[in-house]
C-alpha cells in the first residue's frame, strides 16, 4: 500500500515538476508547480511528517502559487518566452542532470538505507512543538525578524513603483 | 457464502465506506447542499417580507432546489470561445472535491468521522487555502472582463482573511492543547470554548464568512456590480459546480465552528450526539444567512483594510488574552 | 515501508530538474519555479535523512518548517522585484536585462 502510494506521489511530483519547467504557457506551469508541491507534501505524509506536509500545502499552494499566478497574470502570460539560442548551456544542463541521475542510481541501493522503522514517539507532534519553541526558540525569533524584513522590503519595492 | 463477491460485499458494508458514501460523506453533502440553497432563499425571503419558494412541493417549496438542479442540468453545456477549456472545467470541479474533503474532517458524533487525523484543524485550514488559486484560475480561464475582476477580488479577499482565520483558531488550539478535532471536542466537556474565546469566535465567524465569499463579503461574485464575477461565463451543469462549493463550504465551516467553539456533538444525553451536532450547525448556518440578508455589501478597500489591520490586531489580542487564561500571569 | 533511498532518488531528480531549469530558461518567473523546486528537493532530503536514525530526529522537521517559511519570503520578494522590473523595462527575459552591464 505504501509502495503504491509512494510510486503515485513520486510520479506526480516528478511529472508535474517537468511540466512546470517545460509547459509553454506560464499559467499551466504555475498550476503544475502547485501539483508538484502537493506531491512533495504527500511524500512528507509518507515520512510521518504530517504537520510539515500540511504546512507545505498551506504555505506553498496557499501563498507561493497564488503569488506566482498573480504575477503571471499581472506581467502577462506570454512575456519573456524567447527561445534559447545557447546550445552550450543546454549541453551543460544535460550533463548535470545525467550526472545527478547517475548518482541516484548509485544511491538507490536499498541495503545502504533501510526502510525507516515505525516512528512511534520520535515523530510526535508534542516533541515537534517543544523542539520548535524551546530548543529553537531563538532561531524562530530570528526567522520572524527576517520575515518582517521581507515584508517591509516587498512593500518598499511596490511603494517606489507608485511614486514614479 | 457469496464466493468471489465476498470482498466486494465486505467493502460496501464496511463502516468507512458507508461513511464516505452516505453520511457524513458524498450523498448527504449533495442533499444538504441543495437543501441549504432552499433554506437560504426561504430565510432571505422571510427577512424581506416575501414568501420565497412555495410551489415545488407541499412543504413550503422544499423541492425547489432539486427542480432547479434538473433544469440546470438540461441546459446546453458549452465552453466559451477563446477560453481556456482545461482550467474552465477543472477549477469548479476541483472546488467541489475540496469542499467535500472539508466535511470529511469534521467529527459529527463519536466515531462518525471519515478522517480522524492528528492535525485535523490545520488540515482543514490548509485545504481552505487551496480555493483562492482555483477561483483565480476559473476567472482567468473564462477570458472575459468580469470573471477576471471577480477572480482577482477573490484572491485579494481570501489571502487577506486567511491570516486572521488561522490566528483566531490558534486560541482554540491553546485552550484545548491539541490539534485533533475530536480531542478539541472532548476538551469542551467542561465548558464550550465560545465563552472564553468570544473574541476569537467573532473573528473566526467574520473571516470564515469572508472566506466563503458570502454577503456582506461577496465581492468576488457581486451580482449587482460584476454579474456573479468569476461565475459569469459558466453554463448549465458547470454553473452548478461553480455554485456548489459555496453551499458545501457553508456547511463545512458551520460544522467546524460548532466543533471548535460550541462543543461539537456534546449535549444533554436524552438525544443522540448527532442531533446536537446538526442542531448547532443549523443555528450557525441560519445566523450566517441572516447576516446575508441584513448587511449591505462592503467596499473592497474597506474589506482589505479591516482584514489586514482590525481583524489581525484583534486576533493577536485574542492570543494574548488566551495566554493569560491558559498559563496565567507571566512571572519574571 | 519504502526504503529511504527511493525518497533520496525523488529528491535528486527534483534537484536535477531544478538545475536544468535554472541553466536553460531565461524567463525570470521560470527561474523562480526552478529555485522553488530545488527548495523542495532539499526539504524532502532533510525530512528523509531525519528518519534515518532510530528514534528519528525531530530537528529535521523543525529545519524544514524554517525552510518553507524562508522560501515563501523569497518568493514574495522575488516576485515583487519581477513585477517592478516588468513595469520599468516591459521585459522579464533575463538575457535582455543588461542595464547594469558596464
Amino acid at each position: 500500500m505504501t509502495d503504491l502510494l509512494f510510486l503515485a506521489f513520486a510520479a506526480v511530483t516528478i511529472g508535474a515538476a517537468i511540466l512546470a519547467i517545460e509547459a509553454r504557457d506560464l499559467v499551466y506551469g504555475a498550476a503544475a508547480l502547485g501539483i508538484a508541491f502537493l506531491g512533495v507534501a504527500g511524500l512528507f505524509f509518507l515520512l510521518d511528517a504530517a504537520y510539515v506536509g500540511w504546512f507545505q500545502i498551506a504555505v506553498y499552494i496557499g501563498a507561493v502559487v497564488v503569488l506566482i499566478l498573480f504575477t503571471v497574470m499581472l506581467v502577462g502570460p506570454k512575456m519573456g518566452e524567447t527561445p534559447l539560442g545557447l546550445k552550450r548551456v543546454s549541453l551543460l544542463a544535460a550533463i548535470l542532470v545525467s550526472l545527478l541521475l547517475g548518482m541516484t542510481g548509485a544511491l538507490a541501493n536499498a541495503t545502504a538505507f533501510p526502510g525507516p522503522d515505525s516512528c512511534g514517539s520520535g515523530c510526535s507532534l508534542t516533541l515537534l512543538s517543544t523542539s520548535l519553541l524551546k530548543s529553537y526558540g531563538v532561531q524562530l525569533e530570528f526567522m520572524s525578524l527576517v520575515m518582517a524584513a521581507a515584508v517591509i522590503g516587498a512593500l518598499a519595492l511596490s511603494k517606489t513603483d507608485r511614486g514614479q | 457464502m457469496l464466493g468471489p463477491l465476498q470482498p466486494l460485499v465486505d467493502m460496501i458494508t464496511s463502516p468507512l465506506f458507508l461513511m464516505i458514501v452516505l453520511f457524513p460523506g458524498l450523498t448527504s453533502i449533495a442533499i444538504i447542499g441543495a437543501l441549504l440553497g432552499w433554506l437560504e432563499r426561504k430565510v432571505t425571503a422571510r427577512v424581506q417580507l416575501r414568501i420565497g419558494p412555495l410551489y415545488a412541493s407541499p412543504a413550503g417549496g422544499i423541492l425547489q432546489m432539486f427542480a432547479d438542479l434538473i433544469k440546470l442540468s438540461f441546459k446546453e453545456l458549452f465552453v466559451p470561445e477563446n477560453s481556456d477549456a482545461f482550467f474552465f472545467i477543472m477549477a469548479p470541479t476541483t472546488g467541489l472535491v475540496i469542499g467535500a474533503a472539508l466535511v470529511g474532517l469534521i467529527p459529527f458524533a463519536p466515531g462518525l468521522q471519515i478522517a480522524n487525523i492528528e492535525v485535523g484543524l490545520p488540515a482543514f485550514l490548509a485545504i481552505i487555502t487551496l480555493s483562492p488559486s482555483l477561483v483565480l484560475l476559473a476567472g482567468w480561464s473564462a477570458n472575459s472582463k468580469f470573471p477576471f475582476i471577480g477572480g482577482l477580488r477573490a484572491l485579494f479577499q481570501q489571502t487577506a482573511y486567511e491570516i486572521p482565520l488561522w490566528l483566531s483558531a490558534l486560541g482554540v488550539i491553546m485552550m484545548a492543547g491539541s490539534l485533533n478535532l475530536a480531542q478539541i471536542v472532548a476538551a469542551q466537556s467542561a465548558g464550550w470554548f465560545i465563552i472564553p474565546q468570544a473574541l476569537g469566535a467573532f473573528i473566526f465567524l467574520v473571516t470564515s464568512v469572508a472566506e466563503m465569499e458570502r454577503l456582506p463579503f461577496d465581492l468576488p461574485e457581486a451580482e449587482s456590480e460584476i454579474m456573479m464575477g468569476w461565475q459569469a461565463e459558466y453554463p448549465g451543469v458547470l454553473f452548478l459546480a461553480a455554485q456548489g462549493p459555496g453551499f458545501v463550504k457553508l456547511y463545512a465551516f458551520s460544522a467546524l465552528f460548532t466543533t471548535i467553539y460550541l462543543g461539537g456533538f456534546l449535549g444533554p444525553s436524552f438525544l443522540p450526539p448527532l442531533f446536537w451536532m446538526l442542531l448547532k450547525t443549523l443555528v450557525i448556518i441560519v445566523l450566517i444567512m441572516l447576516l446575508r440578508s441584513t448587511f449591505p455589501r462592503v467596499r473592497l478597500d474597506q474589506l482589505l483594510r479591516a482584514g489586514w489591520t482590525t481583524l489581525l490586531s484583534l486576533a493577536i489580542v485574542n492570543i494574548g488574552v488566551t495566554y493569560l487564561l491558559v498559563v496565567g500571569l507571566p512571572t519574571f | 515501508m519504502e526504503p529511504l533511498s527511493s525518497f533520496f532518488a525523488v529528491s535528486v531528480i527534483l534537484l536535477g530538474i531544478g538545475i536544468y531549469g535554472l541553466t536553460t530558461k531565461r524567463n525570470a518567473i521560470r527561474i523562480l519555479f526552478s529555485v522553488e523546486l530545488i527548495y523542495n528537493a532539499a526539504n524532502l532530503n532533510i525530512i528523509a535523512f531525519a528518519r534515518l536514525r532510530s528514534p528519528p530526529l525531530v530537528t529535521g522537521q523543525v529545519l524544514v518548517l524554517f525552510t518553507i517559511a524562508l522560501a515563501a519570503m523569497e518568493a514574495a520578494v522575488g516576485l515583487s522585484i519581477i513585477i517592478l522590473v516588468s513595469r520599468l523595462n516591459a521585459e522579464i527575459d533575463l538575457s535582455k536585462l543588461s542595464k547594469l552591464k558596464g
